[in-house]
């Protein structure tokens, strides 16, 4: 046969330009926009290129960042999970607690841990075998767990210190968590996020779960008649993402060792879909990477440091960022649609 | 009359019973599967036949009745079930992940019956891959290739070559070549043959009664949700079939000679393209005058799937395509609709239709303008729209308020002709145009297309069927690599003709 010319499913004609490749990937524009940025801020600041200052972005983002990376996956799934400011909130202020009632380090972390859990099963269920779209049940999450976290302290500031009762010990460790460094220089939340981004990476790049999560996002109809159980996975994804909103929200008050039910993690679940957006996540689902996120992340975190070096005023701020979602989803959604 | 048993059925059903609101899909079938035949189940546009696949397939639960496999009581309670029963299918409507590449497509049921903690097996995937796309004569296709980006045949071999490859007992195929040309269903019913010889049980859905005829053991017909009969298929005619299908007779010698009246050699032309280029296609130029049914054809690979879509500016195109001397701007399928463009789709479920809106919605979807008053739906009218075209292309509803998504495949591909015919275009530009629509439906169709371009319509009817095109066109344009390779007129529009040009290297 000869050579046939295909519509539209042409093989690239050589793999040997890696450049060329890299530039094709879906990431490649949120990183020229990551790239551009840092090139900016390098030549109008003085205080950006120094080594201090970007281990200072990695510690910020990285809460984020942790969370994004649950994001990820149920976003992939073709799920969305607007509970994770809540859970970040509850999970921190339990784990808090125990640790004041003078619980070992690690038992409390697990509790704290397990109630992500628990939120991100919930949510899982009623998205799945209770039809509701998970907008909705997390919706309704968000306010539950929000308000199950006031009824907890009585809208009290909880304060994890001597005083109020955690053991010397505990509290070295966790403050050794929140605002410790490796090595002496290298911040542990960032440690920590690195650890849990490549991790996800390999799980969401080279198992078997991981396809799963791209095959029941891309189309549920043609996972479920494949054999895959579509419930499972989505649900699978929603306790991954508790987990990990309750993980981020323990190093919150690990770093901040003073939380209150009304305040913390307001509005996060927000800050966590525009990375991971931003990073190319679809919210139609099937579409997303761990690479793409960690973008994500970045850009939005370069770009507070940056305005921040530059003196610009807090207000403004806000309005940047809400700029930067809309110009890099949109110049993601434009150059896709032109190939396309 | 035998003198031999014939072998115990491998699916037996007796009573299935499904009922749909408002519709009662089976009533009380009863039909039996033997190990290593080839099966085919005929029957009208929603006479029922991918409900029962759909059932078989675990994917619809019955509401009665009973199936039996391998003689034992089975329920098939999810598409998990029906696989592990050894049944495999391939759906009517594709279920491929479009956000997944070719390979991972292939292989998902394999990746679905492997451990959730193991690794995907990369290599292994595009290697399988490769091997099952080769057996059907694809395999230059990249397996890398994401599923979004194929024509609506490439995703039919990519679906027939994910269900091959499972070594199951029993293979439905619910009209797996609707899209497909001549050569790639050829090399499927060479296929078909030799897994029948390995006693792999076949049940074939299709519309094509000749290749029924030349493929199958025997043949069930069902019409309105019964079975009517299984008949061992010798000595057996078209005409036969159709008598059972339709429960009358149906004159189709008169349909069925028509030929192609050239009336249009001096009418003005209406459609003009210059050298138009898009994926697959490369500097294409053709016209079609007023009055003129214009046939294209070619292999899946030729470009021809793409030029429905690049016509109409549903993808980027380079080139000009004008009507009546006013260049349409590419990318842009309102404006082609504004100058009088009508395109149908080859792919009803994605750009073709609103499946989740009725009947009748849908209907005047495309000519809203015309249906709407001072912001308002004039019900009325299009109630009387949707109720004429209805009826015109005799489509199968229970209702004008109906949802799309829940038609029979046929069915919903004659209200998408009927939504193009509404807006009155000058130039109709069909692709597969009676992909999934039955015999009788399918000569309706043509004496309706017909009848439109005696109106002084430009007729372009993209189509991988070659009966279709000679039948129906007076002109035919033939595609390889993306160009022309040879123009046909009259009586030199013949099978061997369309092939050489199609095929020829
Ligand atoms: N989900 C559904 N909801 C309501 N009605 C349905 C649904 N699915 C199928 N039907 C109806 O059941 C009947 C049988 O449809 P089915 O798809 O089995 O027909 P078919 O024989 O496969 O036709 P075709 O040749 O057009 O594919 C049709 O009247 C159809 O409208
Ligand atoms: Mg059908």
């Amino acid at each position: 046969m000869t050579q046939a010319v295909r519509t539209g499913a042409r093989a690239p004609a050589t793999d040997r330009f890696t450049l060329a490749r890299l530039l094709r990937a879906r990431e490649a524009g949120v990183f020229i926009a990551l790239l551009v940025m840092c090139l900016f801020l390098s030549f109008a600041t003085d205080g950006f290129l120094t080594s201090l200052n970007l281990l200072n972005v990695g510690r910020q983002v990285s809460l984020l960042g942790i969370m994004a990376v649950g994001m990820t996956f149920v976003l992939i799934a073709g799920e969305v999970d607007l509970s994770v400011g809540s859970t970040y909130a509850f999970s921190g202020l339990a784990t808090g607690m125990l640790i004041i009632a003078g619980w070992a380090l690690l038992p409390a972390i697990c509790v704290g841990l397990l109630t992500g859990v628990v939120i991100g099963l919930v949510n899982g269920v009623l998205s799945t075998y209770g039809r509701l779209p998970s907008l909705i049940a997390t919706l309704g999450m968000l306010s539950i767990v929000r308000g199950a976290a006031l009824i907890l302290t009585n809208g009290q500031p909880v304060t994890v210190n001597a005083r109020n009762g955690a053991l010397p010990d505990v509290l070295q460790s966790f403050g050794f968590m929140g605002q410790g460094y490796l090595f002496s220089v290298i911040p542990m939340q960032l440690v920590f996020f690195v650890l849990v981004a490549g991790l996800a990476w390999l799980v969401l790049s080279f198992s078997n779960f991981g396809f799963r999560v791209y095959a029941v996002g891309g189309s549920a109809k043609a996972a479920r008649v494949s054999g895959i159980s579509v419930n499972k996975v989505k649900i699978s994804a929603f306790v991954l993402m508790g987990v990990l909103a309750a993980f981020a929200g323990i190093l919150g008050l690990a770093f901040l060792p003073s939380s209150q039910a009304g305040r913390t993690g307001l509005g996060l679940e927000l800050d966590v879909i525009a990375a991971t957006i931003v990073g190319g996540a679809s919210l139609s689902g099937g579409e997303g990477t761990i690479l793409g996120t960690i973008l994500g992340v970045l850009i939005i975190g370069v770009m507070r440091n940056g305005l921040v070096l530059m003196g610009v005023s807090p207000f403004v701020q806000e309005l940047m960022i809400g700029l930067v979602i809309i110009v890099a989803v949109g110049i993601d959604k434009w150059s896709t649609r032109r190939t396309g | 009359m035998t003198d031999t048993q014939p072998p115990a059925p491998i699916v037996d059903i007796s009573g299935l019973t499904k009922r749909f609101p408002g519709v009662l899909a089976l009533d009380r079938i009863s039909v039996a599967f033997r190990p290593g035949e080839v099966h085919a189940v005929i029957g009208e546009n929603g006479a029922g036949k991918s409900t029962l696949m759909n059932i078989l397939a675990g994917d619809l639960q019955p509401d009665g009745g009973e199936i039996r496999i391998d003689g034992r009581l089975a329920t098939i309670a999810s598409p998990l079930a029906s696989r592990a029963a050894g049944i495999t299918v391939v759906y009517q409507e594709l279920a491929l992940c479009p956000t997944l590449s070719i390979a991972e497509n292939i292989m998902m049921s394999d990746m679905a019956a492997r451990s959730v903690v193991s690794l995907v097996p990369r290599d292994e995937m595009r290697r399988e891959a490769r091997a099952a796309l080769t057996r059907l004569g694809m395999g230059t296709l990249d397996p890398d290739t994401k599923v979004s980006r194929l024509s609506v045949a490439e995703m039919q071999l990519v679906e027939i070559a994910g269900a091959i490859r499972q070594r199951a007992r029993v293979l439905v195929l619910d009209e797996p070549n609707s899209a497909l040309s001549k050569r790639e269903s050829d090399r499927l019913f060479e296929i078909v043959k030799q897994l029948r010889a390995d006693g792999v049980t076949v049940i074939y859905v299709s519309h094509h009664l000749k290749e029924v005829l030349d493929l199958a053991d025997r043949i069930t017909v069902m019409r309105d949700g019964r079975t009517i009969e299984t008949m061992d298929n010798s000595g057996l005619s078209e005409d036969r079939l159709i008598r059972a299908m339709v429960g009358r007779e149906l004159d189709t010698a008169a349909q069925w000679s028509l030929q192609p009246q050239a009336r249009s050699h001096e009418a003005p032309v209406v459609l003009s393209v210059e050298k138009l280029a898009a994926p697959g296609l490369d500097a294409v130029s053709f016209h079609a005058r007023a009055g003129e049914i214009l046939g294209i054809g070619g292999l899946p690979d030729s470009g021809k799937d793409m030029l429905g879509e690049a016509l109409f500016g549903l993808c980027g195109r380079q080139g000009r395509v004008t009507i009546d001397g006013k260049e349409l701007r590419g990318g842009d399928p309102q404006a082609s609709i504004r100058n009088g463009m009508a395109l149908v789709p080859a792919d009803r479920r994605g750009a073709g239709a609103l499946l989740t809106m009725s009947v009748a919605n849908n209907v005047v979807s495309a000519s809203l303008p015309r249906f709407s008053m001072a912001g308002f739906m004039r019900r009325a009218a299009v109630r009387r729209e949707a109720r004429a075209q209805v009826a015109r292309l005799d489509a199968r509803i229970s209702h004008l308020g109906q949802k799309l998504g829940t038609l029979s495949g046929g069915n919903q591909q004659k209200i998408i002709l009927g939504r193009s015919l509404v807006t009155n275009p000058r130039v109709l530009v069909l692709h597969e145009p009676t992909r999934g629509v039955d015999v009788g439906a399918k000569a309706e169709i043509y004496a309706i297309l017909r009848g439109i371009a005696g109106e002084g319509v430009a007729v372009v009817m993209i189509s991988s069927e070659i009966p279709e095109l000679i039948m129906n066109a007076e002109r035919v344009l033939v595609l390889r690599n993306g160009r022309i390779s040879g123009e046909l007129t009259g009586a030199g529009i013949n099978e061997e003709a369309i092939l050489a040009r199609a095929m020829a290297s």
